[in-house]
């Protein structure tokens, strides 16, 4: 009989970091990955010339070996740092909004930032500082926070964080209302939410004001050889530790034994292993509604499931040139190309099939000039659909339908940026919802987990993370989980599911 | 203090886990969708194997023949695919379990109804298998459609002058198949290269429509009313209207002297889409015997890779369910790790990420062995059907 400590469901960001750090705590760990490659979103693929990044537009928390941030210190620790060679980006992104007419480029650094938005309006440095110190308030509280292990001294808290506390509970646009900076600079300090995909009312300000922050003070980078790299860093890694990988290995089924703990699992060819310890790098929908017997699954995790919202649908349209990006005018890394910088209106939009012009768009040469031949240029746009369009497209129509969607937002790119790129296109590949749908097997091909939402947001996830657990045995980790959506989140999420899985094998005397 | 505009914020801070555990209790516990829309045209679109049967096979030249093959998975189907794809077919000769790919020359409306016709040119074991011994009624399991030889509106021009070499018709046959139906709409102008007009794999009557021209180009036979000779930029020329793009689809060698020819017409070479070729032995007078160790899940096979071949070939010979699908390194479907050992992967068909060459991953479709070798192998799941 096949016989492992933990099984992980699903070789993706989370699955991977589960199990490199399950496999350093000296237990036997076996990965079962659907897919023939390990990574899920962190992935690339080639086409005729060119190997294009499947997901990634920035990585952050990376920074320097002498002055690491909070993901490359994960990766230290998983055995992986020296296995990655990382690229710093420039700058942090060039903002378009055509409706406000907006037009500026923002660098990393808080007091370049500072600067840049002086130019916005006569007191945006001001602002912008004001802003900075409550990030850091939020950074250090969150530090207290964690360690205090969720049993926080409410005195000191609201003593040493008044301000934490009293915008915790708060939305951005709450947040931002109350801070009553002018129009302009809070349109910009906006520009990142795209990468949560929840609007002004649904996000946490918390999660949203400590991401910006964690851009602009550690900047961001990418790894040289497309996130692919990372992905193979830890497969490998895993070898080394004496783990083993099953590809093209589906799971169907959790089995549970007659105390409803965790004993094994059974795989597509009908095969079992035998486990006590199950991580789950997939959807709880997933888990809950076709992995477990039904009989397993406890009604509150019905209740929880049920209560949560899908995020935003992946669509992307990747592009190679033959020209440079001289040649084409594409001057910068990351484009954010909104039709307005309402967060509401355009996540309404993004409702749509057919009015979803917004995108977040990386030209890859001008962060890694070696990342194609001389002379060419790779770029790729995103947009996320934040309602289920895809569900009613006809199979004899989905190839039409997916290129008049990407040319529409081509079109819109070239207009904001003044720029003409159909004409030298060599190489192109669309991915739609039935893609990620394809490659993760997440419901309705979401990319994003669940949806940050006002009372299902980070601060909430992580105090109730316990609570959010039904099945002895096991855990849930990954873009579904407590830290939500994003790559740092998503290895972070599936480390600290292997913490808690190593801490239950003791509890257990295992 | 920073906030001062919300007075009840302390509260509600303090409310949070209370409300979440609210929201909560009033959602009813219904139980969750075992699939959803999105999955199932993604399913439907991507089966990866369907399995199938030979309903036809009919010679329409010199060891060649058309092979008609329909859907037996449960909805009878195969996948709508884009024209110029190729598919997979899975089969076992003898004790060896074989996957080799074949453009596809039905339309993508016929998969829809269950029906996938490949134009079967004698080449190798698997093809002589097919010509010689299969019969209607043989099970096999076809690999779905997969490739990027396809017209994209969005990339290329209104006109795609295709280049099709002898049996490397097949992908035009398809875009032909597609225009008339209506899934595919650019206008396509074909010169195909043949010996003589008895090598030609379509009747010209049946293509007669409004955006298709098909011009035969007979290299060993002089005829009133066919083109003469080698596909040149002077017969181009004659042919093509000012803008676009090219798709080629034939022998290593047309590919070379009909690219030069664009080139002096100035075509950049790179805007030119040629399908992949299949990759065939190494040359050795007494090519040695390696021992290759498989690991596919928890199983270990150890197998003889002779030195001129594939590691797929090994795997294939010993009946081992290897995944193959282009032959040609490009789509990654063989993706395995490299454990132990010597390879060399042909620059041509060297189509892998920058981080598999890193970390030692190879496609043994388009490997060779240089010493004994350890190398773990993803399982085929054909392997299980037939």
């Amino acid at each position: 009989m096949r016989k492992y400590d933990v099984v992980v469901i699903g070789a993706g960001n989370g699955g991977l970091a589960a199990a490199a750090k399950i496999l350093s705590a000296g237990k036997t760990c076996l990965v079962c990955e659907k897919h023939n490659i390990p990574g899920g979103f962190a992935t690339s693929f080639v086409r005729g010339r060119f190997e294009f990044e499947a997901s990634l537009h920035e990585f952050n928390g990376i920074q320097t070996p002498e002055n690491p941030g909070s993901a490359r210190l994960l990766f230290n620790e998983l055995g992986v740092g020296d296995k990655i060679e990382w690229i710093q980006l420039k700058e942090a992104y060039r903002l378009i909004s055509l409706k406000e007419g907006y037009d500026f480029t923002m660098p990393f650094g808080l007091e370049a930032f500072a600067e840049a938005n002086a130019k916005l309006h006569p007191d945006g440095k001001k602002c912008i500082q004001h802003f900075w110190s409550l990030c850091q308030q939020i950074r250090e509280a969150m530090n207290y926070l964690a360690e205090s292990k969720g049993k926080p001294d409410p005195k000191v808290l609201v003593e040493k964080y008044g301000d934490y506390v009293r915008c915790a509970s708060y939305t951005v646009n709450e947040a931002f209302e109350a801070l009553g900076y002018p129009k302009i600079i809070v349109d910009n300090l906006n520009a990142y939410w795209c990468y949560l995909g929840a609007d002004g009312d649904n996000l946490s300000f918390l999660h949203y004001a400590n991401m910006i922050y964690s851009y602009i003070i550690g900047g961001a980078a990418i790894p040289s050889m497309k996130s692919h790299e990372i992905s193979l860093a830890l497969e490998t890694r895993i070898h080394e530790l004496g783990g083993d990988i099953w590809f093209n290995t589906e799971v169907t089924k959790i089995l549970t034994d007659e105390e409803g703990h965790v004993c094994g699992v059974r795989l597509c060819d009908g095969s079992q292993v035998e486990t006590r310890h199950v991580i789950a790098n997939c959807s709880p929908h997933v888990v809950y509604g076709r992995l477990l017997e039904e009989s397993a699954v406890p009604e509150r995790a019905l209740k929880l499931t049920n209560s949560r919202k899908l995020a935003g649908r992946g669509f992307t349209a990747f592009y190679a040139f033959n020209k440079s990006p001289e040649e084409l005018g594409l001057t910068d890394h990351n484009y954010f190309v909104y039709e307005s910088s309402d967060s509401i209106e355009m996540y309404k939009k993004m409702g749509t099939m057919y009015e979803n012009y917004g995108q977040a768009t990386c030209v890859l040469n001008n962060a890694d000039p070696n990342c194609s031949p001389k002379g060419t240029t790779i770029m790729y746009s995103t947009t996320l659909f934040t309602t289920d369009v895809w569900k009613d497209v006809k199979e004899e129509d989905y190839y039409k339908l997916k290129n008049q969607i990407a040319l529409a937002m081509l079109k819109r790119f070239e207009e904001a940026v003044g720029v003409s790129l159909q004409e030298h296109i060599e190489e192109i590949a669309v991915a739609t919802p039935q893609t990620y749908a394809r490659y993760c097997g997440h419901p309705q091909g979401v990319i994003y987990g669940y949806e940050s939402q006002p009372r299902d947001g980070l601060l909430n996830r992580i105090m109730m993370v316990e609570e959010d657990r039904f099945v002895p045995g096991l855990r849930i980790g990954g873009g579904f989980g407590e830290r939500l959506l994003g790559f740092p989140s998503s290895y972070k999420s599936g480390y600290n599911e292997a913490c808690r899985t190593l801490s239950d094998m003791q509890k257990e005397g295992n | 203090m920073l906030f001062s505009k919300y007075p009840d914020d302390i509260k509600r801070f303090q409310e949070m886990t209370n409300d979440r555990r609210r929201i909560i209790d009033n959602t009813p516990a219904t139980p969750l969708p075992q699939t959803y829309a999105v999955n199932q045209l993604s399913k439907a679109l991507h089966p990866n194997v369907i399995p199938a049967e030979i309903v036809d096979t009919k010679e329409i030249g010199r060891n060649c023949k058309i092979i008609t093959l329909k859907s037996t998975s449960e909805n009878g189907r195969f996948p709508y695919f884009r024209a110029g794809q190729f598919i997979t077919i899975s089969a076992r000769v003898g004790d060896s379990f074989i996957t080799r790919p074949y453009s596809i020359s039905s339309s993508p409306y016929q998969a829809m109804q269950g029906i996938m016709e490949v134009i079967v040119q004698k080449a190798g074991l698997f093809s002589t298998y097919l010509l010689e011994e299969a019969k209607v009624g043989d099970k096999v399991v076809v690999g779905e459609p997969t490739g990027d030889f396809y017209y994209d509106n969005i990339r290329d021009r209104e006109t795609i002058v295709a280049i099709a070499g002898g049996s490397g018709i097949t992908p035009f046959i398809s875009m032909i198949k597609s225009i008339i139906e209506g899934s595919d709409d650019f206008n396509l102008i074909v010169f195909y290269g043949v010996r003589t007009r008895s090598d030609l794999l379509i009747d010209l009557d049946s293509v007669k429509h409004e955006k298709i021209k098909v011009i035969p180009v007979l290299s060993h036979e002089e005829v009133d009313g066919y083109e003469h000779g080698f596909i040149t930029k002077e017969l181009i020329s004659k042919y093509v209207p000012a803008k676009y793009s090219v798709f080629m689809c034939g022998p290593d060698a047309m590919y070379n002297f009909v690219t030069d020819e664009f080139v002096k017409l100035g075509l950049d070479k790179h805007s030119i889409r040629q399908e992949h070729n299949s990759i065939g032995d190494r040359q050795f007078v007494e090519p040695k015997v390696f021992k290759l160790t498989v690991h596919m899940r928890d199983q270990v096979y150890v197998v003889d890779a002779y030195q001129n071949e594939t590691l797929v070939c090994a795997m294939e010979r010993a009946g081992l369910a290897a995944p193959v699908r282009c032959k040609s390194g490009s789509c990654g479907f063989c993706h395995s790790r490299l454990v132990k050992g010597e390879v060399t992967t042909p620059e041509k068909y060297e189509s892998r990420r920058a981080a598999d060459k890193k970390f030692g991953y190879i496609h043994p479709c388009c490997t060779y062995p240089d010493s004994d070798l350890e190398i773990d192998v993803p399982p085929f799941v054909a392997g299980e059907m037939i």
